[in-house]
């Protein structure tokens, strides 16, 4: 109910989540905002979600993987401050057509657009990724089970992260940004888990704090140029009535 | 044609507008091309080239069901080949634009007869659409935007009465197959793809592909500078001017027809349905079957639709009835989401009551799901009358209470029987959450107004439960209702707790006489394991006196060393009349010795009274206790000396007590000797104590204790008396034994200090050698010296003082005072006579007799300095 009274809020900046369909877009942002792992129908057309961030509003939208939906990607990037470039880890494919169908869509994203690359179901390969939080106490203990449990089990791993490492900096690249300007790869680079809850919270609250900035900015731009009727005006108002 | 919705919400009711009979008659081939609607004026344009004018008024039948009826007043043929595709009313001008066969008419409102229109002609004209965000200040005009067929352009016009003026063309990219203005911003469905173009600044935004090959383009204004498209796969997606979208997409089905906003809803119409999702969670809300439709649009709000052969309007219906519909589907978060969504359609204090009571409703429905937390949470935020939740436990309100459910009622259930189906855990589950919301009810303030009924409701739960709650809540400030609480809590035997009640309602003697029956165990109550102690400590404090006699004996006879603590820890008070009298306890306790016993103890040595009456009391019976344990021989060591003790504590410090009457009881034991040496002391017969203490104790140490002691009241001259009498009785050559040289020897070396030295040497006999006494002496020498050194210091100490105070009096005598015949008296003002005169302070010269006047009538005489006369002139 809360988040019905936030939806009718003014979003301050907007993170998109780009990638191809079933690597888990809707899943990343469903155990963030509700804390759980549940099966979703695939994404229809796009969907948001404001999260208050301190005092700001910012919308996350998750797109449609699917390729019927494909024309609509640019707009949502339009005026985006951040892209989650999402990946399957056990799927090549999916990496690959980040560079290939996505990447393109972001040409309507801010110039000062922050990208991450975000390599999802990491708890089928990994089996440090089967416990949420990698920090977490606890963990220690539980881990060495779930490793003799799971380890037989675990998928081959497809894209390593020296490939998302990779593909960050070529990403930089076609945005014509210079990697030395940019945020380092070790840092935009994730390995997640939708369904232990892995890294998450990481992702998401570490890209919060990236956009904050790109709000600020835009506020001291907008300040000069928009008038904002149903904001109250806290600016200086003079009293004095007519003819004073 | 319609048959039924799916019932998901009831947001919207298709209500038939104009029959097919009213526009056909009996021709079965006549269609319904394209209609307007303006207030109750609803104009359809039918395929024979007709425009039919309808007045339309609304109705509620009996049931409460609206209907339409529709009145026609006009229809007229255009004269066209083609039929009109398009009709949009300037009411303003009181004209209807009109598309017919590629060209714009304007045609009378009311006569239906074309205006003779000036200005340029447009042709093959496509589409057009109205600004209904104008950028012209005119009043009296309408602006438009126009395609033409093969143009690769869009027309910006003004409609005026008589004219449509061409102002301005707008290259597009490609030719415009449908079109929307908002202001400055024209969304145009191009054939492959959505733009936004802004015909001020030229500035154009490409939105999304589309294949307009495969399905018609949908663009919708839906409100300022924000429209809705209809997007590949069957979507409605949002954009605003920015060509951003600020709304998650709906999604509809692949040949959506048209489309229309009605907040907070869009409606969409397709080959057989019409549906409708919420802009607010962008889910399916209702479906209505409607085949062989192929109009929906909005006007001010109305949605009408039309299939070839008739109209209908989309009523929504009331907001409320919405909300309650989901809540009766137990759709909370939903019927939240509409209210919260319709708040700025509603007055601010109407939403809020009505905010107030879907919250509580909300709280009611999870409540009965038995999710508590997200029901208190709505409680809280509707501001629940807790009442209503108390309400559902049959008996918690007290009788008195005023309370009656809310109507119409927030939920359905009867009690938490009815709630829970019978099941017993449930219904514990919801009474512990009722303890816990009512205890926070309790903490804040939103209880005020009915303090009572939340009081006795929370006690008769945590009765029933057995929760420890119940004495915290009965201890502090409560509201608790004697009456309704007190036969709940005797059926689950809460008997402490209903004496606590009875307390609170300054009702002690009820109170008392159901503990006193729990402790005799004629009730049981488990919940004070210490019953018998809580109670004498409640008479202990108790302010009636009436009721700590009436139970005293009762006490006392079940424990004299806890009974007594009703008179012991009894606080002291300053009335009289709340005091107890220690004669009378003491009377009253005869019977009780041990407790006398304590009694006095807690009279004489902690609240130190100084009466002899008590001291006596307690000495006596000290005295009684020691002398029957010595007479006894199965007392044990330990008894003896603790007795003793406790003895020989009181004779030493009091003062108070009959000295001879304590010395008669004592004076035949040949055991009690410390006693006895004790009481003589107090006698000051110190010659007596320490005869016995040397010589029948023969205890040295005891002796040098009792000097000690037996000094510490006195001055130092007695003190060096007592010891010296010591040294005698030491040295006292006619006893059994002959004198104990000895200990005398010890005790001059040991106490130098205390002995006058030359009385010493005349006691001491002539044998003994001078380095045996060699401490006593040189320390006797050395106090000597001492002491005189000591005096001479202080002299000369004085005699500075005394010569700086000669000094200091010789320099404020200051300078000559001089008295002449001129001068005149300070008090009398006559002059000097006479040489004698007295100074007051300050050197001022006054009569004699004017200063002895002056003194007398002074408060303070001291201040004239008599000293001070002079005989100077």
């Amino acid at each position: 109910m809360a988040e019905s009274t936030k939806k009718l809020k003014k979003p301050d900046v907007k993170i998109v989540l780009l990638g191809d369909m079933n690597v888990g877009k809707t899943s990343l942002l469903h155990r963030y905002t509700e804390r759980k792992f549940k099966d979703t129908v695939s994404t229809v057309g796009g969907a948001f979600f404001l999260k208050q961030w301190g005092p700001y509003n910012i919308s996350i939208w998750d797109t449609a993987g699917r390729e019927q939906f494909h024309g609509l990607g640019s707009m949502y990037c339009r005026g985006a401050a951040a892209v989650i470039l999402t990946y399957d880890t056990t799927s090549w494919q999916s990496y690959v057509e980040l560079e290939d169908r996505f990447l393109s869509l972001t040409d309507t994203a801010n110039a000062d657009c922050i990208f991450a690359i975000v390599g999802n179901k990491a708890d089928l390969t990994d089996s440090h990724a089967q416990a949420s939080n990698p920090e977490g106490e606890g963990q220690e203990e539980a881990e060495p089970a779930r490793l003799s449990l799971s380890s037989s089990s675990l998928q081959r791993k497809q894209v390593n992260r020296e490939d998302a490492i990779a593909l960050y900096g070529r990403v930089l690249h076609y945005k014509g940004l210079d990697e030395k300007a940019c945020l380092p790869a070790e840092s935009m680079c994730f390995e997640t888990s939708a369904k232990t809850g892995y890294n998450v919270d990481v992702l998401f609250e570490t890209m919060f704090d990236l956009v904050v900035p790109s709000i600020l900015k835009k506020r001291n731009e907008g300040e000069n140029s928009t008038v904002d009727l149903e904001a109250p005006s806290t600016g200086k108002r003079t009293k004095a009535g007519c003819c004073a | 044609m319609y048959v039924k919705s799916s019932m998901s919400v009831k947001a919207f009711e298709l209500v038939p507008a104009v029959e097919r009979e009213q526009l056909a008659g009996e021709k079965t081939r006549i269609g319904v091309e394209c209609i307007e609607c303006c207030g109750q004026h609803l104009y359809v344009g039918t395929n024979d080239g007709f425009i039919h004018h309808f007045l339309l008024e609304e109705r509620t039948t009996a049931k409460g069901q609206l209907s339409f009826s529709s009145q026609k007043l006009l229809h007229k043929q255009l004269g066209l080949k083609k039929p009109p595709s398009e009709l949009k009313a300037a009411s303003a001008l009181e004209r209807l634009i009109v598309l017919c066969d590629g060209v714009i008419l304007l045609v009378d409102m009311v006569t239906l007869e074309p205006v003779a229109s000036g200005g340029t002609k447009l042709k093959g004209v496509t589409v057009f659409c109205v600004n209904e965000n104008p950028v012209t200040a005119e009043p009296f005009c309408v602006e438009m935007a126009v395609a033409s067929a093969r143009r690769r352009a869009v027309h910006i016009c003004t409609v005026h009465e008589d004219r449509v003026q061409i102002l301005r063309e707008v290259a597009t990219p490609d030719q415009p197959c449908d079109l929307s203005l908002d202001g400055y911003f024209l969304c145009l469905a191009l054939p492959t793809r959505y733009v936004i173009l802004n015909y001020g600044s030229g500035a154009s935004q490409d939105l999304f592909p589309y294949d307009s090959e495969e399905r018609k383009p949908i663009v919708k204004r839906i409100g300022r500078e924000e429209f809705l498209l209809a997007a590949p796969g069957g979507l409605g997606m949002f954009v605003n001017s920015e060509g951003i979208s600020q709304r998650a997409p709906v999604k509809w089905s692949e040949n959506v027809i048209g489309a229309a906003v009605c907040f907070p809803y869009v409606v969409a119409l397709d080959e057989s349905f019409v549906t409708v999702h919420s802009m607010l969670d962008q889910q399916l809300k209702q479906t209505l079957s409607f085949s062989e439709g192929h109009i929906l649009q909005d006007f001010e709000g109305k949605v009408v639709l039309a299939s070839t052969k008739a109209v209908y309007v989309l009523v929504p219906l009331p907001l409320e009835r919405q909300i309650q519909d989901l809540l009766a589907g137990r759709r909370v978060e939903e019927a939240l989401t509409l209210t919260e969504g319709a708040q700025r359609n509603i007055p601010k204090d109407k939403f809020q009551i009505l905010h107030k009571r879907i919250l509580q409703q909300a709280g009611f429905i999870q409540f009965g799901q038995l999710q508590f937390s997200e029901a208190k949470e709505h409680f809280r935020k509707g501001q629940l009358d807790v009442r209503e939740l108390i309400s559902l436990c049959p008996l918690l309100l007290p009788a008195s209470s005023s309370f009656t459910r809310c109507h119409p009622p927030l939920h359905e259930f009867a009690d938490l029987n009815h709630l829970t189906q019978g099941d017993q855990e449930k219904v514990q589950s919801c009474k512990r959450f009722l303890i816990s919301y009512l205890r926070e009810v309790r903490a804040s303030e939103s209880a005020n107004g009915f303090r009572q009924d939340v009081d006795t409701a929370l006690l008769k739960l945590y009765a029933e439960a057995g929760h420890e709650g119940l004495l915290e809540l009965l201890a502090s400030d409560n509201s608790c209702l004697l009456a309704d609480s007190a036969p709940w809590l005797e059926k689950h035997h809460r008997y402490f707790a209903l004496g606590l009640l009875h307390h609170y309602n300054g009702q002690d003697a009820a109170a008392l006489q159901l503990w006193v029956r729990v402790v005799n165990g004629d009730l049981q109550d488990s919940t004070h394991a210490d019953l018998f102690e809580y109670v004498v400590d409640f008479l202990s404090s108790c302010k009636n006196l009436d009721l700590v006699w009436k139970y005293a004996d009762w006490a006392l006879q079940k424990d004299q060393k806890l009974g007594v603590r009703i008179f012991t820890k009894r606080p002291v008070s300053k009335e009289q009349t709340r005091q107890l009298n220690p004669d009378e306890v003491i009377t009253y306790l005869q019977k009780h010795s041990q407790a006398l016993v304590l009694y006095l103890e807690h009279v004489v040595l902690e609240r130190r009274l100084q009466k002899e009456k008590y001291h006596t009391h307690l000495a006596v019976l000290y005295a009684d206790r020691v002398l029957a344990l010595v007479s006894r021989t199965s007392a044990t060591e330990d008894q003896l000396s603790s007795a003793r003790q406790k003895l020989q504590r009181l004779l030493r410090e009091s003062n108070l007590y009959r000295v001879q009457l304590l010395l008669g009881k004592l004076q035949d034991s040949e055991l009690l000797l410390m006693e006895r040496a004790t009481l003589h002391g107090k006698l000051e017969e110190h010659d007596k104590a320490l005869h016995i203490l040397v010589h029948q104790l023969k205890n040295s140490a005891a002796a040098q204790e009792y000097c000690t002691w037996a000094t510490a009241a006195h001055d130092h001259k007695n003190r060096g008396e007592i010891f010296h009498q010591l040294l005698r009785v030491y040295l006292d050559p006619d006893v059994p034994g002959g004198p104990r040289t000895v200990e005398a020897v010890d005790l001059l070396n040991h106490h130098a200090e205390v002995f006058d030295a030359p009385k010493v040497l005349e006691l001491l006999p002539e044998s003994w050698s001078l380095p045996l006494l060699r401490p006593f002496l040189c320390g006797a020498v050395r106090a000597s010296m001492h002491a005189r050194h000591t005096s001479q210091i202080a002299l000369g100490l004085a005699r500075a003082e005394n010569l700086q105070l000669h000094h200091d009096r010789l320099k404020h005598r200051g300078g000559p005072i001089l008295v002449s015949g001129k001068k005149g008296c300070h008090l009398c003002h006559n002059t000097f006579s006479e040489p004698d005169c007295v100074c007051l302070p300050g050197g001022k010269p006054v009569h004699t007799q004017c200063a002895t006047q002056k003194l007398k009538g002074s408060p303070t005489k001291r201040q004239v300095d008599h000293a001070h006369t002079s005989n100077h002139t």
